[in-house]
């Protein structure tokens, strides 16, 4: 152990531990790491004020000295009204911020009418901000406790990510009784490992005040202590790798008349979601085990996306069902392997009578992860089509197969051209490879795009791919000499296997074509 | 006084010691007050600006010159050859170049970006009072800010202890 450094998520006694019962602490110790980096640069919103203050803004000699009275030689601040010293106030680092209260009585006056933003990330003495690390944590707790009792609220936004809570329970819970009696809009609370399932105190939800809530590496409180709670004005919730119950989420949900916005990430419980909401407008899960998520009634659902999701057992699929979402208009990424779409009571699969009852009109957006290679996943593009015959925009991301499937030849059976395709406006393909399937699907697909506006193909990293960059280029090439369409790109993709991890962050449905690297051949005439 | 010149609109402003500017609307719309005017109608003649003298006002004009969006054709144009990233950096020099002022034109600014309601001005113009707040000792402060001390050093000793965790 000597000259290595030590374990930035786990003291030594839980590395043995570890290592006793078998696991590399080390190797998980990175595990770890990457996990809270993950959450903190594409799960969790942003802070509203930046932690260091834009430098080099020269303050010149004549403002600098103090021999040179201002002009007319007034105390000038006193003349600043008091919205614009708040202004300022709000501005700065919470500690200079409270520093000011020793100017004078009005500077103590404004300071405690403030509403801070509180960003423990900006305590740090090491001018280090973000993503954060571990932080010297005893100094940082302690701060971030004389903070919350020193002010009498209510708090604009309080985000606390760097301190190793299962050290500090005692002062977790004096935390939540204070923000829960002085107010905060916005919360994100996130817990550094280990363990991973230190219990929030069920304080949380006497949070009334709260419009944002973040809250990641917890155990969540029993939903028992819900009851006579509720969280009015919460419009934003995100779950991040919380250990909960089944019916958890459905409790909380059922609570806030307004939320609008849910995020749900790491679940790996068997997550079965009922949504029966009047204001939900969004619901993301990711990287989660989910066996199920029910659609209920959500008379405001706009988008339903599922990234990485599996289900617990080998070979089950999840089963994503939609009852009532008249304004449903996004969905994805559904994956014929691993998901089981039904509507309206009907399950979709190759074969099924469209009907009424089975047909999701209100769907413009698709999103499919598909192994080409496998025949009836391929040919599961089509049938989803066929029941969401308003898609103008299909996103398609090609999954490798790792089974062998013997005679890779595709679609034939499906005829000439497909005319469930041939409403599409604008298609993207990620994760190219350049295989037989992938090639057979984009011939078919141009084929039967006769409205098609533009089609974007990225490539898999050419780390990843079977050919040179430039035969795959030449075989995308050659698939899209049948299309009518003029505005063909291509792109060299640069990001990890099977493409990039979910992000919050993305502001459209789906990664917008803006973050697409380097190099683009057209392919129009 | 809404005339045209060369295809754009122009908008007057009058400062209260009877000087005139004629700015382009796009310009004079940095200004979510005197956008709101316009939006409102309210702005067929000129606009009379209260409290904000000619010196003042010119600066302000001048900020927002040089900070409304380009758009349209030569806009584009631009922003195919330099880099956003390059045009931000060069508008940051450009700030601060146009903030070494002297204090009281700097209180001024602030007013004036606080009616006039600039969000990138009033942020411009509180960073010094914000860097100063945050570089300097209290004492400085007090004098950099002209600000009275009207604590007996009993009450500022008890209120810096109540702070005390800031003070560390």
């Amino acid at each position: 152990m000597a000259g290595r450094p030590p374990f930035t998520n786990m003291d030594r006694d839980t590395a043995a531990a570890l290592r006793r019962s078998g696991f590399n602490p080390r190797k998980l110790d990175g595990a770890a790491e990457q996990l809270c980096t993950y959450i903190y640069t594409e799960l969790l919103p942003a802070p509203p004020v930046s932690g260091a203050p834009v430098r080099g803004l020269v303050i010149t000699d004549a403002a600098h000295d103090p021999a040179l009275p201002a002009a007319d030689g007034v105390d000038r601040l006193s003349a600043l009204p008091d919205t614009l010293l708040r202004h300022i106030l709000s501005r700065l680092a919470v500690t200079d911020a409270a520093r000011t209260a020793a100017l004078a009585s009005r500077w103590r006056r404004l300071w405690l009418s403030a509403e801070p933003v509180l960003v423990d990330t900006f305590l740090r003495p090491d001018d280090y901000l973000w993503p954060p690390t571990p932080a010297n944590t005893p100094a940082i707790t302690a701060a971030v406790s004389g903070i919350l009792e020193a002010h009498l609220g209510p708090f604009r936004c309080v985000h606390l990510t760097c301190s190793h809570m299962g050290a500090h329970r005692a002062q977790l819970a004096r935390w939540l009784q204070l923000l829960a009696a002085k107010g905060v809009q916005e919360l994100v609370l996130v817990n550094r490992p280990w363990p991973f399932d230190v219990p929030l105190p069920d304080t949380l939800f006497g949070i009334s005040t709260l419009v944002r809530l973040y809250i990641g590496l917890w155990k969540l409180p029993d939903t028992a202590g819900l009851r006579g709670a509720s969280f009015p004005h919460l419009r934003e919730l995100g779950i991040c790798t919380v250990v909960m119950e089944q019916g958890d989420v459905d409790s909380i949900v059922a609570r806030c008349p307004v939320l609008e916005i849910l995020n749900i990430q790491g679940c790996h419980m068997g997550l079965r979601l009922r949504l029966v909401s009047q204001s939900l407008r969004c619901v993301q899960v990711c990287s989660s085990v989910v066996e199920s998520i029910m659609v209920v009634k959500a008379p405001c659902l706009e988008r339903l996306v599922l990234e990485g999701c599996r289900h617990t057992a080998a070979g089950l699929s999840t089963r994503v069902s939609i009852a009532d979402a008249p304004k449903l208009h996004s969905i994805g990424s559904l994956e014929p392997g691993n998901h089981v779409l039904e509507i309206g009571g009907t399950i979709i699969m190759a074969g099924v009578k469209v009907s009424r009852s089975s047909i999701l009109t209100s769907i413009r957006t698709l999103s499919l992860h598909v192994r080409f290679a496998v025949p009836s996943e391929a040919n599961m593009v089509s049938t989803y089509l066929q029941f969401c015959p308003n898609v103008v925009r299909l996103h398609i991301t090609s999954r490798k197969c790792s089974q062998h499937t013997g005679n890779l030849m595709l679609n034939c059976k499906l005829g000439p051209t497909d005319s469930a395709m041939s409403r599409i406006k604008v298609m993207y393909f990620r994760e190219f490879r350049g295989e037989q399937s992938e090639i057979a699907f984009l011939k078919l697909f141009y084929k039967s795009a006769k409205v098609l506006e533009a089609a974007v193909v990225i490539m898999a990293d050419p780390c990843f791919t079977p050919f040179r960059e430039d035969v795959a280029f030449s075989k995308v090439w050659q698939a899209s000499e049948v299309s009518r369409c003029q505005l063909i790109s291509v792109h060299l993709g640069t990001g990890p296997e099977g493409g990039k991890a979910w992000s919050l962050k993305n502001e459209s449905y789906f990664p917008s074509e803006e973050l697409l690297p380097v190099k683009i051949i057209s392919l129009g005439q | 006084m809404a005339t045209r010149e060369a295809g754009k609109k122009m908008i007057m402003l009058k400062s209260p010691d009877g000087m005139e500017f004629e700015v382009e609307e796009a310009v004079a719309m940095e200004s979510q007050t005197i956008r709101k005017m316009i939006e409102d109608d309210c702005a067929d003649t000129a606009i009379l600006i209260p409290n904000i003298n000619s010196k003042i006002l010119s600066r302000v004009i001048e900020y927002c010159n040089k900070h409304v969006p380009t758009t349209g054709a030569t806009g584009a144009a631009a922003s195919d050859t330099v880099a956003p990233a390059a045009l931000a950096e060069d508008l940051k020099i450009w700030d601060a170049e146009f903030i070494k002022v002297n204090r009281a034109t700097r209180f001024d600014l602030i007013q004036a970006a606080s009616y006039l309601n600039i969000k990138g001005l009033l942020d411009l113009t509180s960073q010094t009072t914000i860097d100063t707040i945050s570089d300097n000792s209290l004492e400085e402060i007090r004098s950099f800010l002209s600000t009275k001390n009207d604590y007996l050093p009993e009450e500022e000793q008890t209120i810096r202890r109540e702070n005390q965790w800031a003070f560390q």
